[in-house]
């Protein structure tokens, strides 16, 4: 309501512009034709000053202002328009109070969203807080990170998120945070190197080879590492490389791997006699272990991408469920529900902690201090 | 003066101006631009040693030699040739390997381009746009084809 | 609601531009003067509210209003205030949004400070700045509205850049728009002096603090745009003859011609046509500028054909405002009176060599600029015009113009004596002389060029105090009297030899920072050394820095000249936290008008790094210049004589706005 009556106000200082002057007398048109005038007289002002001073001869200056003394004439020849008769501007009042109000509405509504209330960053959080989309968690998590930039955990928590929503760059700037501050494991340089060849288009970097090579030091045996670096192979033209790569990979991949069908895939495009009609997909490395998941998170709505990262959180809690003794993983659950504002789940798992490891009272004090460290509990 | 000689004194003013504003704009386009080039059209067509290139493309993966008093060796590459590269100095921020890059200077008698300029725009996710076509067409690559891009891996 | 009514006010403002650009148009036709004032009011109202409109936007990025498009796009919760403010222009759309701010604020300024003007011309002038203003205006709300809102809003915008964190980038675009747009006032003048078709030397002097005030702040523009360009990208180079640097550097050489070529129209009445078509082409320069920088033609002709309606609507705009003005100029021109006469030899002759060389030079940019354009539209090959070219062409235009500005003021009106101009010049000349003799015999003849150079800007600096001097009679009468007549002298004699000397200053710092610049690099070690110019610098070691949003390295060297220390700087490579993003800076320590500038690249493993260490001579005189020849604009549109609408001196009480 406030909008419109703003938008009236406006809509007649409008009118009244045009409004004005109509209705107003104007000034005598002497004066116009005076400025002119002034300006020569101060010329030949300046002119007589000038002589005073012997910076322009005698001849000069009265040739000089022999010219302005003309100027001076012509000017008051041309004289001025006529004074305008009284009218009534009809048309022109018409323009005034029905066109412009009409057409500057009419515009607005075509354009303008005048329903949709301004959403202030501060109100928002205030409003929605708790109820949490994932837009909105994630702004949290940034939020945080931001004043705590050297908290690794929060990054290496975020990194996933990133990932599933296609936010590649991202992902790279938080695993490497993550990695610079938690140190170098076969996992995160292997995620990095992940992140880092989707995020240049599924092509697998100079960065991202040397984040794989430095992963397959930690643990010959990372599949993600082995994986990409195959791919890479085949994407610099080392066929029979590749071949070799790739059918170790499969040979070492138990049966039920997701990644196993996109490794054969990978391999009959290299294989001469392969199948494969030859206007297969053009980028060669499409499918990556979590393709589908991110092909699946690219097209979820904000509801279901919540019930995913819900699902993610949900199935950690369950993993614990069964097996209490993993402390990481009871602090990466405390350290999901706090960024996610969850603040009574987390106390509740913390309790639940308690009971499962009270046999077990070295484990419970490293729960303990990480959920201290969280600041579970302090409000 | 007559009002006929002043009117010539000036227009012969503006014309000697004009004239040799022209000459020197003809003069300096035969001499003072630069060609936007990529590997291929260098090797293909050597530029002579004089000819000031700009050369656009990737900097090639695993070519990057960065030797004392700050002499970096790289190669650029379109992804179908590469061409070896030197420049003296530091480079920019975003200078990797595997990333777009644009050098201008010229190519010596050894077929290496020796840059003094090396750029890399401030935008990760820029690239020539030729590159963008060679990595196209190699994109486009079969097996049946037998030939494979030989440039590294972007 | 603040934000759709800031949207509604810019519909507002467009609808009273239309109104605002026929009405007055219409009285002024007919000679009915209520319609006629029409101009005034609707200029003022237009104002209003496109400044609303422009802090509704501000607001909306202030507090981070991500239902709002361009907020989100432009701006992050996480961002200082100052740039989430500057992040307001940083942005296609709300830089033209600022654009059309300026151009109303210069409308506004018209209507509420020239009620000395007559009548009709001036509301043809606001009716004719009201037609800029509404194709510009529909511009945005059609093609790029900053007001589009999102429902649902995003939670978080996307934009965090550190490079554009600046503070110099965050008020070079204010102040080089306040140049290009102010420019659209003189355009206004001369189309409205063509239809009215009375043109006379009053024209000259009311539309001369206008072109002076956009120049002052295009000068202004340019040089931080340039220093910006020289700390920030770390190349210590400070003028690239990028597209985007000529852009604006264009209109305002055409800009500088059009303030020469009025004062002869204002004092003799004669070069009335290419006066009107100065005004004409600087305004046009300006819009070209803004087409190749809003277009995206200057990326790639092909960018502009991927995203093209931007880039048309920009062009039509182009092409009926400079294509109308320029049709009108035509049927115009052979109507308007002849000026006074006058001698190739006198300072109406230096006018117009100044205006010849300048325009030329401006042409030769302007080739160079667009050129490749052309060749890759019409060929698809792709060159690129560089340094070469500008120095080829642009150098030998201006060494002509720059032996010839002292004579300038010396030179009397209508008939000069070019040998009584040579005499009082010929201290000037002798230290000029002096220089280049001493120069030689101390460095040889292979600097000859750049002691050439330096002569000549010698030549400019002295001849500008001589012009001074012979004024005031300096030596040739007692100091009282000098004193007396220097007070005496206008305030733009003051600032033609203030700007003057200025245009002497920047040369001397373009040819010290060009010839005798020196560049060394060097792999270092901490405790190693290297020496520049007599400078050794030694690094200390490597110190950590955060500072908030950013964590890295400082490396720190310590300059002794003689084994004393006489600087210590530290040249940093940070990391941006949040955006993991690397950023060099360099380290500047000034000696004198020289700089030394270090940068540093990445650190080696064996704590080795290369440094990159440049000896600058008198390069800050470039800036310094260019604030002189600012000062000078500044002092010469302080003058009284200027005032809009100032007619006799005791009437004290009105002033220009821009002073």
């Amino acid at each position: 309501m406030l909008l419109w009556i703003a938008m009236a106000v406006l809509t007649v200082a409008a009118s009244l512009a045009v409004l004005i002057p109509l209705g107003r007398p104007t000034r005598a048109t002497s004066a116009n034709a005076g400025a002119a005038r002034s300006i020569y007289r101060d010329q030949l002002d300046e002119l007589a000053r000038d002589r005073e001073r012997g910076l322009i001869g005698e001849g000069e200056a009265e040739a000089a202002r022999i010219e302005i003394s003309r100027r001076l004439l012509n000017s008051d020849a041309a004289g001025s328009g006529t004074p305008s008769a009284p009218q009534a501007y009809r048309i022109e009042r018409l323009i005034a109070v029905v066109a412009i109000p009409l057409i500057a509405i009419g515009a607005y509504l075509y354009v303008g969203s005048p329903l949709l209330p301004d959403s202030p960053f501060a109100s928002r959080q205030a409003q929605e807080s708790g109820q949490g989309g994932v837009d909105e968690l994630i702004a949290k998590v940034e939020a945080h990170l931001a004043a705590n930039p050297e908290d690794g955990r929060g990054w290496e928590i975020l990194s996933p998120i990133y990932m599933r929503l296609g936010r590649y760059d991202d992902a790279v700037r938080a695993l490497g945070n993550a990695k610079r501050l938690l140190g170098s494991t076969a996992e995160r340089e292997s995620l990095y190197g992940e992140a880092l060849t989707r995020a240049s288009g599924d092509v697998v970097t100079e960065d991202a080879r040397a984040a794989f090579d430095k992963a397959l030091k930690f643990d010959p045996d990372e599949p993600r590492a082995r994986f990409y670096l195959a791919l890479s192979l085949g994407q610099s033209g080392s066929k029979d490389e590749a071949i070799a790569a790739w059918n170790a990979l499969i040979a070492t991949t138990p049966a039920d791997a997701p990644w196993l069908a996109s490794a054969r895939a990978e391999l009959a495009k290299l294989q001469p006699t392969s199948t494969v009609p030859p206007d297969a997909p053009g980028a060669p490395a499409a499918p990556g272990p979590t393709a589908e998941d991110v092909a699946a998170a690219a097209e979820q709505s904000p509801v279901e991408r919540e019930q995913m990262i819900n699902g993610m959180v949900a199935g950690l809690a369950a993993k614990l469920e069964a097996d209490p003794t993993d402390t990481t993983g009871w602090e990466r659950l405390f350290r999901a529900y706090m960024v996610l504002g969850r603040t009574d789940d987390a106390k509740a798992s913390l309790a639940r902690a308690r009971n499962q490891l009270i046999e077990k009272p070295d484990l419970l004090a490293v729960v303990e201090k990480s959920a201290h460290d969280i600041g579970i509990g302090k409000d | 003066m007559t009002r006929k000689q002043r009117r010539l004194t000036l227009i012969s003013l503006a014309g000697i101006v004009l004239a040799s504003a022209v000459g020197l704009v003809l003069f300096a386009l035969s001499d003072g631009i630069t060609f936007f080039t990529s590997p291929s059209d260098v090797l293909a067509n050597r530029p002579s040693p004089e000819q000031r290139v700009r050369l656009g493309g990737l900097v090639e993966v695993g070519s990057v030699v960065k030797e004392a008093d700050g002499l970096v060796r790289f190669a650029v590459t379109d992804g179908k040739s590469s061409l070896q590269a030197r420049y003296v100095g530091i480079v920019p921020d975003l200078f990797r390997e595997g990333q777009g890059v644009v050098a201008e200077g010229k190519v010596d008698a050894n077929g290496v381009f020796i840059a003094d300029t090396v750029l890399a725009k401030h935008d990760e996710t820029y690239m020539p746009k030729e590159v963008v076509e060679a990595l196209k067409q190699s994109g486009e690559w079969r097996p049946e084809d037998g030939a494979a891009p030989q440039a590294g891996n972007p | 609601m603040i934000v759709e009514l800031g949207h509604y006010a810019l519909v507002l403002a467009l609808i009273l531009a239309l109104a605002g650009g026929t009405l007055p148009f219409w009285g002024a036709l007919r000679g009915d003067e209520r319609l006629m004032t029409i101009a005034s009011t609707t200029s003022i109202a237009q104002f209003v509210f496109v400044a609303m409109s422009f802090g509704a936007l501000t607001y909306a990025y202030v507090v981070s209003d991500f239902s709002v498009q361009n907020v989100v796009e432009n701006s992050h919760t996480l961002k200082p205030l100052l740039y989430k403010i500057s992040g307001v222009w940083g942005n296609h759309e709300g830089s033209m949004l600022l654009w059309a701010l300026i151009l109303v604020l210069f409308g506004g300024l018209v209507a509420l400070f020239s009620d000395n003007l007559p009548l009709k011309l001036k509301a043809l002038v606001l009716a004719v700045q009201s037609w800029i203003s509404a194709a510009f205006l529909l511009f945005i709300l059609v093609a790029s509205n900053p007001f589009l809102r999102l429902n649902p809003a995003p939670f978080q915008g996307r934009d965090l850049n550190p490079v554009l964190q600046d503070v110099g980038l965050a008020i070079h675009p204010p102040l080089l728009y306040l140049g290009y747009v102010g420019c659209s006032i003189s355009f206004a003048f001369a189309i409205a002096a063509l239809i009215d078709g009375r043109i006379d030397a009053a024209w000259a002097r009311w539309v001369r603090p206008w072109t002076l005030a956009a120049w002052c702040f295009l000068t202004l523009g340019i040089a931080m745009g340039s220093y910006w360009a020289y700390y920030e990208l770390g190349w210590g180079g400070w003028w690239f003859w990028d597209p985007v640097e000529n852009a604006s550097f264009m209109p305002w050489l055409a800009a500088t011609a059009l303030l020469h070529s009025a004062i002869v129209m204002e004092k003799r009445e004669a070069l009335k046509i290419w006066t009107i078509l100065l005004a004409i082409l600087t305004f046009s320069l300006s819009l070209l500028g803004t087409f190749l920088v809003r277009s995206g033609v200057l990326t790639s002709v092909h960018a502009f054909a991927t995203d093209p309606t931007r880039g048309i609507f920009i062009l039509c705009i182009l092409c009926v405002f400079i294509g109308g003005a320029f049709s009108l100029f035509a049927a115009r021109a052979g109507t308007l009176s002849q000026g006074g006469l006058f001698a190739p030899i006198s300072r109406e002759g230096a006018l117009v060599l100044n205006n010849l060389l300048l325009t030329a030079a401006c042409a030769t940019v302007l080739v160079g600029t667009l050129y490749p354009l052309a060749l890759e539209a019409i060929t698809g090959e792709k060159i690129s015009v560089g340094a070469p070219f500008f120095d080829m062409t642009f150098g030998p235009m201006m060494v002509p113009l720059l032996i010839a500005v002292p004579f300038g003021p010396m030179l009397a009106w209508k008939r000069g004596d070019i040998v009584a101009a040579g005499q009082r010049l010929l201290f000037a000349f002798g230290a000029a002389m002096a220089v280049m003799i001493v120069g030689l015999a101390l460095m040889g003849t292979p600097s000859a060029l750049a002691l050439f150079g330096v002569a000549l800007a010698v030549w400019l600096m002295v001849g500008a105090l001589s012009e001074i001097a012979f004024r005031i009679k300096l030596g040739r009468a007692s100091l009282a009297e000098s004193w007396r007549r220097g007070a005496g002298l206008p305030r733009s004699a003051w600032g033609t030899m203030v700007a003057h000397f200025g245009v002497g200053v920047t040369v001397l710092g373009v040819i010290g920072a060009t010839a005798w610049q020196s560049e060394t690099i060097a792999s270092l070690k901490p405790g190693q050394s290297m020496t520049i110019d007599g400078r050794t610098l030694t690094m200390d070691g490597f110190v950590p820095i955060s500072g908030g949003t950013f964590t890295g390295t400082g490396v720190r060297f310590s300059v002794r000249e003689g084994g004393n220390l006489v600087a210590v700087l530290e040249p940093e490579k940070r990391i941006y936290t949040v955006q993991n993003m690397p950023t060099t800076e360099s380290a500047i320590k000034t000696f004198g008008f020289s700089q030394l500038y270090v940068s540093v690249g990445d650190i080696a493993a064996d704590g080795s790094t290369v440094v990159r260490v440049y000896w600058k001579t008198l390069v800050a005189l470039i800036w310094l210049g260019s604030l002189i020849m600012t000062a000078g604009g500044v002092l010469s549109l302080s003058d009284r004589r200027l005032r809009v609408g100032a007619p006799k001196p005791a009437r004290r009480s009105l002033a220009i706005p821009a002073e």
